[in-house]
């Protein structure tokens, strides 16, 4: 039982931040209530820092040390990176919630107009929430049992609909909070329902011997439509078609900051669920070394129906929060290519799992910046004196001669997303090709490649607004806002972007680390790929140069 | 992360690292080579090959060019500073000076010391890509290192020398135009030194090619260094674009030596060309493939472009339209002999072809015949000086043709001190006389007072490039590429051409400088205050004009006592003094070290050697005319040795020239305007015109390939604009519209999205459906 403890210590020092936070944000003086940012961002560290291992009696346990037969030993490697880089982002993303809530009646106390009343103050919870959904998220990564995955995507999943709701004043705001929540629960249940036929057909909720029972049975009717379903439904958490409809009204409608969340957080989520259930059905069973031809099929259409689906519906947009929502949707069919292509020959090159975790953390990077600069900009004041959301792109006309450092922030970061060469993108993005090609999908690569190109249309539109265009005197941008926490993250994440072009040999290492596929431990019907490398279960060790 | 992922790295700092470690392997690998003479590859302090080489002293030759690329940037620097003042050209003076002495001790090191085996000097890798799995893993790995044996010495001791003494004439002749202008002239001068000195002294192909295209973008910035002039503009364009023309042989030949050798070191190139040269030796010559004999006459290509052979050769008078400095460094004595470079370095594999020698050859005596005769008819004495160059290196394109690579690069060598001297006169002239070249209307120059000089060096250079008997170092070399010619049994047509050459040669040479350094004094300023370009024929009404036309009372008039030419500057004098004395100093190399003098020596302890060539003479293909005493298969001239009958003959033909030019431009000569040559003009009827008009080479070229391509290029253009335009706009336009068919998807009703949702699912589910049935 106290392996378990240990395989956890990042959630609990999460958990014991959250309550911390949940109490000192409903203190009476400002200056405690101010702490809520601080003692969360200290929790991320912390809980960072313990995910790498590498604190001295703080041994972060394996899934083969929790339980040798039914611990969390496909993908034995992917918990120290995915909780890492959650820490690592979350603690960008915390940047940036700076002033989401609170703001008018923080004022209002400040001016003497009202009381301090606990009743009315959201900070406390929303930063609860907050670190709840990342505690989910790290959870997610731990799991090793599907009632546990459920539980995670829903912890995940939960906090936002209500961060959506409270992120803004406005109607749009609980609107899209609505919508989210009950679209969400849509998805939650086609993948319990998944969940419950897999249950149905092999008779465990623990992934590794469901995993066993596939790989020694192959994939029955029940167990194939409880595979596919779960799947399917997991694809809303990460905005792929035919799931992905409320992400533009969504991020639309929740405050910039929070988008920037949602862009990260269930997608994240997502993606590692979608991982631990595609290793369950076993990269290897299918012809050629790929997953089931079935579940390969669905995933290949959905991969190519949601970067087109997504690219093109960008294409319309004026509002650049919609934009980059469907961006998000065109990107995460980016990254089912490298489900598609697998763990192939391990290398960081030829392995579709290894960037597809890479890529988690480029567009995390990247995404907060654009995100980031929205954030940072405000428009006129409404009634209740809270600033409008900056969205249009003609608001950002001019950006780069009237706000240097975040019109420049806008570009670069936009570029990353379009994949330029010397940013991060592009280097997020070639191993999605190269892992894909080596697994023989070319005509997914035809595909990836020609959304790349247009997703260039919107994009450019973007970077022309903010670099070759004359500022204009309508604009609805008011001024910068006085939240100093959220320059300093679109900056770091502008920064990061070019950073980690340079210097990101580290981090691609661990991806390739954590990639690692352990799905030749049992008995199968054909000798393991020559590839795959040996990972012996006890071999998990920290991720390598990470930690924000 | 660019590194790891492209497996590209071209960065400095790793290569440090690196650069101990391989230095230990190669000292393995050369101890090896050591025994079967291969390249001595001198690394970390150890020599090997039998050469003991000072401890950091190869890598100390790393910064012969990266003295000038500092320069490079410092004026750059000083540019932006907007820097007024002479800084710029001082200090290029001082690190040319530098990189000069370096060369020097690399000489003393390579070539006295070490007795011209080669030795490698690795400076960092600088590309380094692997493709391919199994047996078909290639990798392309291109070092910045520096191969250097003899050959490189000789290059690099006249490319850095000549570079510091004209960088110091050019202090003075560009100092009209200190502050930007100066910057930037002295910015692209040491860039141009950089990129000579990569190409010069690159172990690779492809640092050849680096520095091919770094000289040819010097030569292309410097030309229209006038850049508010349209015709500068309009030569730098042309000698841009032919020079492209070239440079596809050049890449072409490279890639086409990669992938047969699988390598571009010439190390590696030259030890895998070795069967073939074995092959060619036994007479076997079907044994090498033909792609190995494409090679040397896709290089080949290259050269003609760079060295303006024909059909290249036509950008090179034009740019003379360039500051004179520049055209006395980059147009005479340097950068155009960088074809013949080529060639000299890629000889092995140049004896590998059937073809590839007799073209350079031919190519060679027809461009130095031509050339010459163009010359003779022009009038702006820079352009004939131009023409000259030309000419003269034809000469040595057929001195490398006729095997007497010796031959070439002596005259390389001699070349390059009095061309640019030539050339550097006529530019006081230029500067002095207000930009006037026109030798009609210059006479007497060296009796007015402070043209000593400059009229000192004139003759100096002129006597050289005439081939004056004995005296010059200009005879010695050529002496040697004509005894070669004629000493070859196949080639003494080529020795006839060249014969005829040297006649002309020394005919129009005097031309000059009896029309203008000589006879009565009298000269009028040209068109420009200051001395910009030279367009000599440009003498619009607006000009001052000078005594000759006194009678003439317009606006402008003016006469020579109004007009005062300013003698040169201390800088210049110094310049043209050391390079009269360093002219006749060369002959001293004739006499030195062995048989052929130190020049020859140079050149045989090279990848040029004879070697090859006397293999040559074995398979019987060809007789080897490399002047070894008593080597059998020479030819005889009219019964006697042609070597020794060279020296009597071509003096003598030097020497008729002179006479011939005597006689008709001095001899009685009273005005600058009218010479007695002028009464045998009628006689030659149209062709004199014709030579005058460079026998309409320009106007041929631009009706056989710049009209149809301009006409092609208006076709493309429109189907560029209606068709692919058109297919790319309906390309863009289908996302466009597969997005305005998905739109109403995202109506915003909540329903709306579940239903389709729901729907994705079951459709996606009768797809699975679908598969697993069929």
């Amino acid at each position: 039982m106290m392996e378990r403890v240990t395989y956890l210590y990042p959630e609990i020092a999460l958990f014991i931040t959250t309550c911390i936070v949940m109490i000192v944000g409903l203190s009476r003086e400002l200056k405690h209530r101010k702490l809520c940012a601080p003692i969360s961002g200290l929790g991320l560290l912390a809980a960072g820092v313990l995910a790498t291992g590498l604190v001295p009696g703080f041994h972060v346990a394996t899934g083969a040390e929790v339980d040798p037969t039914a611990g969390q030993i496909l993908l034995p490697n992917l918990v120290p990176y995915a909780k890492v880089l959650v820490a690592g982002v979350g603690i960008l993303l915390l940047l940036l919630q700076a002033g989401t809530v609170d703001r008018v009646e923080e004022a209002r106390i400040a001016s003497g107009r009202a009381a301090f009343n606990p009743l009315r103050s959201n900070r406390a919870e929303y930063y609860a929430f907050f670190l709840f959904s990342l505690t989910g998220l790290m959870l997610c990564a731990s799991a090793d049992d599907l009632i546990w995955l459920f539980l995670a995507l829903e912890l995940t999943s939960l906090p936002t609909y209500i961060m959506v709701t409270m992120s803004t004043s406005r109607h749009s705001s609980q609107e899209a909070g609505v919508k989210y929540f009950f679209l969400g629960a849509l998805g939650a249940a086609v993948f319990l329902y998944g969940f419950t036929l897999l249950y149905g057909a092999t008779g465990s909720t623990n992934l590794n011997q469901i995993h066993h029972a596939i790989a020694a049975g192959g994939l029955s009717g029940l167990s194939l439509a409880g595979m596919l379903l779960a799947l399917l439904g997991v694809c809303f958490k990460i905005a792929a078609v035919p799931m992905h409809f409320y992400t533009a009204d969504v991020y639309q409608g929740a405050a910039s900051s929070v988008s920037a969340f949602l862009a990260f957080v269930p997608k994240t989520a997502g993606f590692i669920a979608i991982l631990l259930l595609a290793s369950c059905a076993g990269w290897t069973h299918g012809a050629g070394d790929s997953l089931p031809d079935a579940l390969r099929t669905v995933l290949w259409v959905i991969a190519a129906l949601t970067m087109t689906v997504g690219n093109v519906l960008a294409i319309w947009q004026n509002s650049v929060k919609r934009i980059l929502a469907y961006s998000s949707i065109a990107h995460s069919g980016y990254m089912l290519v490298g489900v598609v292509a697998g763990p192939g020959g391990g290398t960081f090159a030829t392995s579709g799992i290894a960037a597809v975790l890479f890529y988690l953390l480029c567009y995390g990077v990247m995404n907060i910046g654009t995100f980031g600069v929205l954030a940072c900009l405000e428009g006129r004041a409404g009634a209740d004196g809270e600033p409008a959301e900056i969205e249009s792109l003609d608001d950002l006309r001019g950006l780069c001669q009237r706000h240097p450092v975040l019109g420049w922030t806008m570009v670069i970061c936009t570029l990353s997303l379009l994949g330029l060469p010397p940013l991060l993108g592009f280097f997020g993005k070639v191993p999605l090709f190269t892992s894909a090609i080596s697994a023989g999908e070319i005509p997914l690569v035809v595909v990836l490649g020609l959304n790349s190109a247009i997703a260039a249309f919107y994009y450019l539109r973007i970077v022309g607004s903010c670099l070759l265009e004359k500022p204009e005197t309508t604009t609805g941008i008011v001024r910068v806002t006085p939240f100093g926490s959220r320059p300093a993250g679109a900056l770091a994440s502008a920064a990061g972007v070019i950073v980690l072009a340079i210097f990101g040999n580290g981090f691609m290492a661990a991806s390739e680390k954590a990639a690692a596929y352990d799905g030749g431990h049992v008995e199968k019907k054909e000798p393991r790929a020559a590839g795959v490398p040996e990972t012996a279960p006890q071999a998990l060790g920290p991720a390598k140069a990470e930690g924000h | 992360m660019v590194a790891d992922m492209l497996a590209w790295v071209p960065s400095f700092a790793g290569s440090v690292a690196a650069m101990a470690q391989h230095g230990a392997e190669a000292v393995r690998g050369a101890a090896q080579e050591a025994a079967s003479h291969g390249p001595a590859v001198e690394a970390a302090g150890a020599g090997v090959g039998g050469i003991a080489l000072p401890g950091m002293g190869s890598k100390l030759y790393g910064l012969i060019p990266l003295l000038p690329l500092l320069g490079c940037a410092v004026c750059g620097l000083l540019a932006a500073l907007k820097v007024k003042s002479k800084l710029p050209a001082w200090m290029t003076v001082v690190l040319l000076g530098a990189s000069f002495i370096l060369t020097a001790v690399m000489f003393n090191d390579v070539s006295v010391k070490g007795h011209g085996a080669p030795v490698v000097s690795h400076l960092f890798e600088w590309i380094r890509v692997h493709w391919g799995m199994g047996e078909r893993a290639t990798s392309l790995v291109a070092n910045f290192a520096f191969y250097i044996d003899s050959l490189t010495c000789l290059w690099m001791l006249f490319v850095t020398g000549l570079g510091t003494l004209i960088a110091l004439y050019a202090s003075e002749y560009m100092s009209h135009d200190v502050g930007a202008g100066y910057c930037r002239f002295f910015a692209a001068f040491n860039l141009f030194v950089f990129s000579m000195a990569c190409l010069v002294m690159g172990d690779n192909l492809l640092l050849l090619y680096l520095g091919w295209e770094g000289v040819g973008l010097c030569s292309y910035l410097l030309i229209g260094y006038f850049y508010k002039k349209p015709s500068a503009v309009a030569a730098a364009k042309k000698a841009f674009i032919v020079n492209r023309i070239g440079d596809l042989g050049l890449a072409l030949g490279v890639m086409l030596a990669f992938v047969h050798f699988g390598s571009l070191e010439y190390s590696v190139i030259f030890e895998k060309a070795g069967p073939y040269i074995a092959a060619m030796k036994a007479g076997r010559l079907e044994e090498i493939p033909a792609i190995v004999q494409l090679i040397p006459v896709l290089l080949m290509v290259g050269a003609f472009g760079k060295s303006a052979q024909l059909p290249l050769y036509v950008w090179l008078p034009d740019a003379m339209e360039g500051p004179t400095p520049v055209s006395a460094l980059i147009h005479a004595a340097t950068m155009v002999t960088a074809g013949v470079y080529l060639v000299a370095r890629a000889y092995p594999l140049f004896l590998l072809s059937e073809i590839a020698l007799p073209i350079v050859a031919w190519t060679g005596a027809l461009t130095a015949l031509l050339a010459a005769t163009i010359g003779m008819a022009q009038f702006d004495i820079k352009r004939i000086m131009a023409y000259s160059t030309v000419s003269q290196l034809g000469y040595m394109f057929a001195g490398l043709g006729v095997l007497t690579s010796a031959g070439a690069g002596f005259h390389v060598f001699t070349h390059a001190f009095f061309k640019a001297m030539l050339f550097l006169s006529c530019g006081a002239v230029m500067h002095g006389f207000a930009g006037q070249l026109d030798l009609r209307k210059l006479s007497g120059v060296g009796k007015v007072p402070g043209w000593r000089i400059v009229s000192m060096a004139m003759l100096v250079g002129c006597l050289n490039l005439a081939g004056f008997p004995v005296i010059t170092a200009g005879y010695w070399s050529k002496d040697m590429i004509l005894g070669g010619a004629f000493a070859n049994p196949h080639m003494q047509a080529i020795g006839w051409i060249l014969l005829v050459t040297a006649g002309l040669t020394a005919y129009y040479t005097f031309r000059v400088y009896f029309r203008v350094f000589a006879g009565p004094v009298e000269y009028e300023p040209g068109d420009e205050l200051h001395a910009h370009g030279d367009d000599g024929h440009g003498h619009d009404g607006h000009a001052p004009e000078g005594r000759a036309t006194t009678g003439h009372a317009s606006e402008g008039h003016a006469t020579s006592e109004h007009f005062h030419p300013h003698a040169p500057g201390w800088a210049i004098n110094t310049v043209l003094a050391v390079l009269a004395v360093s002219a006749f100093a060369v002959i001293g190399l004739r006499f030195i070290g062995g048989h052929e003098g130190w020049a020859a020596d140079m050149v045989e302890q090279s990848t040029a050697r004879y070697e090859g060539a006397a293999a040559y003479e074995m398979a019987g293909g060809h007789a080897a005319g490399s002047g070894h005493a008593g080597a059998s298969g020479h030819a005889l001239f009219f019964g006697f040795d042609a070597h020794k009958a060279m020296m009597v003959v071509s003096g003598i033909v030097g020497l008729i020239g002179i006479a011939a030019a005597f006689y008709l431009h001095y001899a009685g000569r009273t005005t600058a305007a009218r010479a007695k040559a002028d009464a045998l003009l009628p006689a030659m009827g149209p062709v004199a015109g014709w030579a005058q008009h460079k026998w309409y080479v320009d106007e041929l070229y631009d009706f056989l390939i710049v009209k149809p391509l301009w006409v092609l290029s208006n076709i493309f253009h429109l189907i560029d604009k209606l068709l692919v335009d058109g297919l790319v706009n309906v390309l863009g336009w289908i996302p466009r519209a597969m997005g305005g068919v998905l739109r109403p998807s995202q109506s915003g009703l909540l329903h709306n999205y579940a239903v389709g949702m729901a729907g994705g699912i079951a459709l996606l589910l009768l797809i699975v459906v679908l598969v697993t049935r069929s």
